[in-house]
């Protein structure tokens, strides 16, 4: 088995496009990560990360890969119905991991902002890759995450120079569209902000039909000294799809990062969120905000490492469960020795609603440094009877109160998505998710 | 309008309402007063129909329907209102959202349309004036965060909305100073109408100098042993709920 | 004095307790096969069915690999270099009352400050005193025989009380379930045994001091307590151990089983010797402990002040199988110098309406390693269940600390639970405010800490409370000055 990759994932390890041999540095990143899947094989639930997790389904099923070539072609009668009402972006459109130039619409940017495909960038300078690709991943890279190294399809590249701050957000909308077989899309995004530059990016996960696939997405996110981004997160892939994001975060000094994460979509979707702090005094606030639903698998890991002094971390995830929904949250908190005056909570909320229903919960704390407040809290509850009472002795229907209260207790998390354009179809989204659950 | 028949209730094992009578009719404010643990909170919890207390006796017809039958819902849609003793807080339940829902679900019930957004918010924007309020409060999350007194408030504010035809004021005065008592009063009185009945429950007699009732009760060992004018609220303040129940035990 | 200073004095602080008694022993020589459990099986006479029990938790045990997932370090141990019996000499002629005991042995209990004879008329406590691994002196066993409670070593039961032992033995943790528990089931040298009827109302607190002696030897407790229906009973356990050079290690197993509205609680005051500065000759504590709520309204309560041992892997658990069950767990452990605990506690609620309680302290001082690691599972039957976990870390110096991982799996939509951890220090400010108050640095740092593990103290037995609040001033002296 060690010269082959484990069943399953062949088709994963062929990295789209252009042939092997155009840069020698990006085969061997590659190269490497193949071998690394090799390595690592395929984990069963005795593996602590996947402890709450099979990969069966997701095994069973063969995935193949997309033909480009066919991409644009895809999505005949444009984006419209699927955009943001009201929302002024630097949009960029993938189609099943391929950029589409004819949904894409960028616009004028800034100077020191440059915006456009990872392939393009490629092309056109390698150069300004080369040093950042897998730079925050690092070479030691989990399974999917690897997959992705290997055979990343193409993504996102954002670079913003030092100072340069943009305006409108960044809008990356990944399109799923059927095709006859199920297949993977294995996205790749960039984003590298430097000292003191400012960013939005909304991220856009869609499926036009309800169909199976797998989407396995990295994004490496680099925050230079005094740069800030928010991060708006939007997972609505069809509800049959798997849905796996690796999310690597490294923040120099004084920087500010907001990611907010909505999970309403696939089947199973996983999101792991490795977050590092390299500077002092640098601030980091993860939200999560997660619907799962019949035979749904919402499945959160999240590690965050303070290794130097002086950070804050704020990890809140909220979760609403109903029918045979389940969710997974693994949260972590490493404090390094000498990480003095680290501030971190965390917390996970879970609302379960139904007999079937289940919540797998493990907030973890590691700490080894006495200088530092650091707490971490954990619920599993029902709505509230008091509150359904009052709601009801005002004249709501229960089904209605019960809906208001559940998006009482996710509005604190969609309150936190940074534009208000996505937060009112955050809201109308978990509102209509809400709506069909049997809540009763 | 309200018509109350040898109501017996428990809490558990635990009998509380051993045969309570009480007959109100339109347009009329009823106090009902009593020591702690007579009964009175329980007598308003079981109106409006929260869980946890076993009807074991009697009736309560509303309007000639049996209320006891109804979801608490079905009792605020058919004109029943509880102002809550403690309001409870609803964290991340935007106020203009539910009480858009809590009007519409009732005029629903009525037969009448439901409100426009601009309709709606002048209908809110000219009660919350009734009380005192600010408009930030619409921007609030219900109840959350409130000061006691703006709780209160907020109660009554709600009624005004809604336009119950009988409303029940469980210890509305409780925890409040006396500036804040003479809003929500005012805001009570500013409700009266001759459809409209109040049964206000209460410990104390100094809700009752600004909420003038037609007839007061008073309620020990869950029945009402004596009823009387407003006069006997006076009475009672003078002289203390001891003697009621002196007199009681003598006859 | 800073509390840098402070931190340093804990750290070297020596163990109180750590002097040798010279008894001497007839100890097995180190070595472990089938000959080596049919010999202890055969030293203690035992019946037929507990041989081929031993022997098959031993053939078992041969199939289990070591557990790695607990978050301690230490050389690989050899299993062959352990000797798995040491009995006082005579066993035969094993004294039957104080006055028979080894003089030598009272004047070991003088100097850890429990002396029998004051313990026993002060607080009525009957005493069980295992020394090394057979039970050498009971008390009080009339004043329980009345009362009708079994309470006996466990090698006197499998020979008075087969019946109880073949129902009981062995069922709440069976041999298969964990390396230390397989072994412990193989080897176990005695322990307690404590059988209380149904309606009885334990008349005394009962009692055991274990201590570790002979050199080089492992001890494998075992312990076994049944309450029967409507009864209770409270258990005390208490240990300390002289200072060593070689790793001992130390894997017992602790079985609780209650029936229908029965209680038991257990305590325990665990202070065997961690090790010299270095982290040299300590002890290494693998134990099992678990408590059944068979029947329902049963309660089982775990209260342990865990300040000993290089090493502690325990987790005291509850199984609340009966309906309206609950589980208790008040923890507080202090890890200095280089220990390492990995503790904590499992609360698998199967019945419906259960209900468990789960408050740990954890105290990480010098490069002392700790971590909390508890699992709370409601299961798709339980409906009604209620689970709340306050896991509070308190770390004095730069050089420790305390990881918290805990397991919660929920799968009933009534469960209602509630998990808070924290993770703080003993302030600069709060020190200088009690010493500005006239509090030397020492009694400020020993008073906040143990306001810090007060919930847990006041859960223990009067008298036991004392000792652990003693126990915890003691283990912290000087750091804490």
């Amino acid at each position: 088995m060690s010269d082959q990759a484990p069943t399953g994932f062949e088709t994963w390890l062929v990295a789209a496009g252009s042939a092997a041999g155009e840069h020698e540095w990006l085969d061997r990143q590659r190269r490497h990560a193949a071998e690394q899947v090799r390595e690592l094989g395929v984990p069963n639930t005795k593996h602590e990360s996947w402890r709450y997790t099979s990969l069966k389904r997701l095994l069973e099923t063969g995935f193949s890969r997309v033909d480009e070539t066919r991409v644009d072609d895809l999505v005949p009668a444009g984006i419209d119905a699927y955009l943001v009402p009201g929302l002024d972006s630097h949009r960029i459109v993938m189609v099943n991991g391929h950029y589409s130039p004819r949904l894409s619409a960028l616009g004028e940017l800034p100077p020191g902002v440059r915006i456009g495909a990872l392939r393009e960038f490629l092309t056109s300078d390698p150069d300004a890759l080369r040093e950042r690709l897998n730079a925050v991943i690092g070479p030691q890279q989990p399974l999917f995450s690897a997959l992705n190294t290997a055979g990343s399809d193409d993504g996102l590249v954002v670079l913003l120079e030092r100072g340069a701050i943009l305006e409108r957000p960044i809008e990356l909308i990944h399109l799923a569209v059927g095709m006859e077989v199920p297949r993977v899309a294995q996205p790749r995004h960039l984003i590298a902000l430097a000292e003191g530059a400012q960013a939005a990016l909304i991220e856009r996960y869609i499926s036009l039909n309800p169909e199976l696939y797998c989407t396995n997405s990295v994004l490496e996110l680099a925050l230079g000294r005094d740069a800030t981004l928010y991060h708006d997160r939007i997972q609505m892939e069809s509800p049959q799809a798997f849905h796996i994001t690796g999310l690597y975060l490294d923040q120099a000094a004084n920087s500010h990062y907001q990611g907010v994460n909505i999970g309403l979509g696939g089947a199973w979707a996983r999101t792991d969120i490795i977050a590092r702090f390299s500077g002092e005094h640098a601030q980091c606030r993860l939200q999560g905000l997660y619907l799962a639903g019949d035979q749904q698998l919402m499945d959160y890991h999240l590690d965050v490492e303070h290794a130097v002094p002086n950070c804050t971390s704020q990890e809140n995830f909220k979760g609403i469960l109903y029918g045979k929904g389940r969710a997974v949250f693994d949260g972590r908190v490493l404090v390094a020795r000498n990480a003095q005056r680290t501030d971190a909570a965390m917390s996970n909320k879970n609302l379960m609603l139904s007999e079937h229903a289940e919540v797998d919960t493990k907030p973890q704390l590691e700490i080894h440094a006495d200088d530092v407040k650091c707490s971490h809290g954990t619920t599993v509850g029902q709505i509230d009877a008091e509150m359904l009472f009052y709601l009801r002795s005002r004249g709501l229907s229960a089904s209605l109160a019960r809906r208001m209260l559940c998006l009482g207790f996710a509005g604190e998390i969609i309150e936190s998505i940074h534009h208000e354009a996505v937060r009112e179809v955050v809201a109308e989204q978990v509102g209509a998710r809400l709506e069909s659950a049997p809540l009763d | 309008m309200l018509s109350v028949n040898g109501l017996k209730a428990k809490v558990g094992e635990t009998e509380i309402l051993k045969g309570l009578d009480l007959e109100v009719k339109p347009g009329e404010i009823h106090a009902i007063m009593g020591p702690n643990g007579s009964g009175k909170s329980t007598f308003s919890h079981v109106l409006s129909g929260r869980d946890g207390y076993e009807v074991t006796g009697g009736s309560v017809l509303f309007e000639g329907q049996d209320l006891l039958d109804m979801e608490p819902e079905e009792r605020a849609q058919a004109g029943v209102f509880l102002a809550f003793q403690y309001p409870v807080e609803l964290p991340g339940v935007n106020n203009t959202y539910f009480l858009k829902a809590a009007l519409n679900s009732i005029r629903k019930a009525r037969g009448e349309s439901e409100l426009d957004a601009v309709t709606f918010m002048r209908l809110i924007k000219e009660k919350l004036k009734i009380l005192h309020l600010d408009d930030s409060l619409l921007k609030r999350a219900v109840n959350s965060g409130f000061s006691g007194g703006e709780k209160k408030r907020n109660e009554i504010f709600q009624m005004a909305l809604l336009e119950p035809k009988l409303a029940i004021l469980d210890e509305t005065d409780s925890g409040l100073d006396i500036d804040a008592l003479r809003v929500v009063a005012d805001g009570v009185n500013a409700l009266r109408s001759p459809e409209r009945s109040m049964i206000v429950v209460t410990h104390y007699q100094r809700l009752l100098d600004y909420i003038e009732p037609d007839h007061v009760h008073v309620l020990a060992k869950g029945r009402i042993i004596r009823s009387g004018g407003k006069e006997l609220a006076l009475e009672l303040e003078e002289k203390g709920y001891g003697w009621v129940l002196e007199q009681e035990q003598a006859a | 004095m800073t509390s840098t200073q402070a931190v340093d004095e804990i750290v070297r602080s020596e163990y109180e307790h750590g002097f040798v008694t010279e008894i001497e022993s007839d100890t097995l020589p180190p070595g472990l096969d089938e000959g080596v459990v049919r010999a202890i099986s055969a030293r203690k006479g035992e019946p037929e069915f507990m041989t081929e029990w031993r022997l098959k938790a031993y053939r078992h045990w041969l199939t289990m690999p070591t557990p790695h997932w607990a978050a301690v370090h230490y050389p690989p141990i050899d299993y062959q270099a352990i000797s798995y019996f040491s009995a006082p000499k005579r066993p035969e002629d094993a004294p039957k009352s104080l006055d028979e005991i080894d003089p030598a042995l009272l004047e070991t209990y003088e100097k850890l400050g429990i002396p029998i004879e004051e313990q026993k008329a002060l607080a009525g406590i009957a005493v069980d005193a295992v020394f090394d691994s057979v039970s050498v002196a009971t008390t009080f066993r009339e004043s329980l025989a009345e009362a009708g409670v079994i309470f006996c070593a466990i090698s006197e039961a499998v020979h008075d009380h087969p019946e109880l032992i073949q129902k009981y033995l062995g069922s709440v943790v069976p041999h298969t379930d964990n390396y230390y528990a397989g072994l412990n089931a193989a080897v176990f040298s005695d322990g307690t045994f404590v059988y209380v009827p149904e309606g009885v109302r334990c008349p005394m607190e009962l009692s055991t001091y274990f201590r570790i002696n002979a050199r080089n030897t492992g001890q494998f407790e075992r312990t076994l307590i049944i309450a029967e229906r409507g009864s209770y009973v409270s258990y005390l356990e208490g240990c300390t151990a002289p200072q060593r050079d070689e790793n001992q290690l130390h894997a017992a197993v602790v079985e609780l089983i209650a029936m229908d509205d029965a209680e038991i609680k257990y305590s325990t005051v665990q202070n065997w010797y961690p090790g010299d500065e270095r982290g040299r000759g300590g002890i290494y504590n693998f134990v099992t402990k678990r408590g059944d709520c068979r029947g329902a309204r049963s309660k089982i309560s775990w209260t342990q002040v865990e300040t000993g041992s290089a090493i502690t892997w325990k987790y005291p658990s509850c199984i609340l199988r009966g309906d309206d069950s609950v589980g208790e767990f008040y923890s507080v452990a202090v890890t200095k110098g280089r220990q390492q605990a990995d503790t904590g506690t499992k609360m698998i609620h199967l019945g419906r309406n259960t209900r468990s309680t789960i408050v740990s302290k954890g105290i990480s001082a010098g490069e002392g390693q700790q971590t909390y690691r508890g699992l709370v599972r409601i299961s798709q039957r339980a409906a009604g269940a209620r689970n709340h976990t306050q896991c509070d870390s308190l770390l004095i110096g730069d050089r420790c600390s305390a990881n918290t991982i805990p397991y919660i799996e929920v799968k009933h939509p009534s469960a209602n639970l509630e998990h808070e951890a924290t993770t703080s220090k003993i302030s600069e400010d709060q020190l200088f405010y009690c010493r500005s108050r006239g509090l030397t640095a020492e009694d400020a740092v020993s008073m906040i800490v143990n306001g810090f593990c007060k919930e847990v103290f006041n859960e223990l037995p009067m008298e036991f409370a004392v000792e652990a609040q003693k126990l915890l001033s003691i283990s912290l002296e000087g750091a804490v000055g």
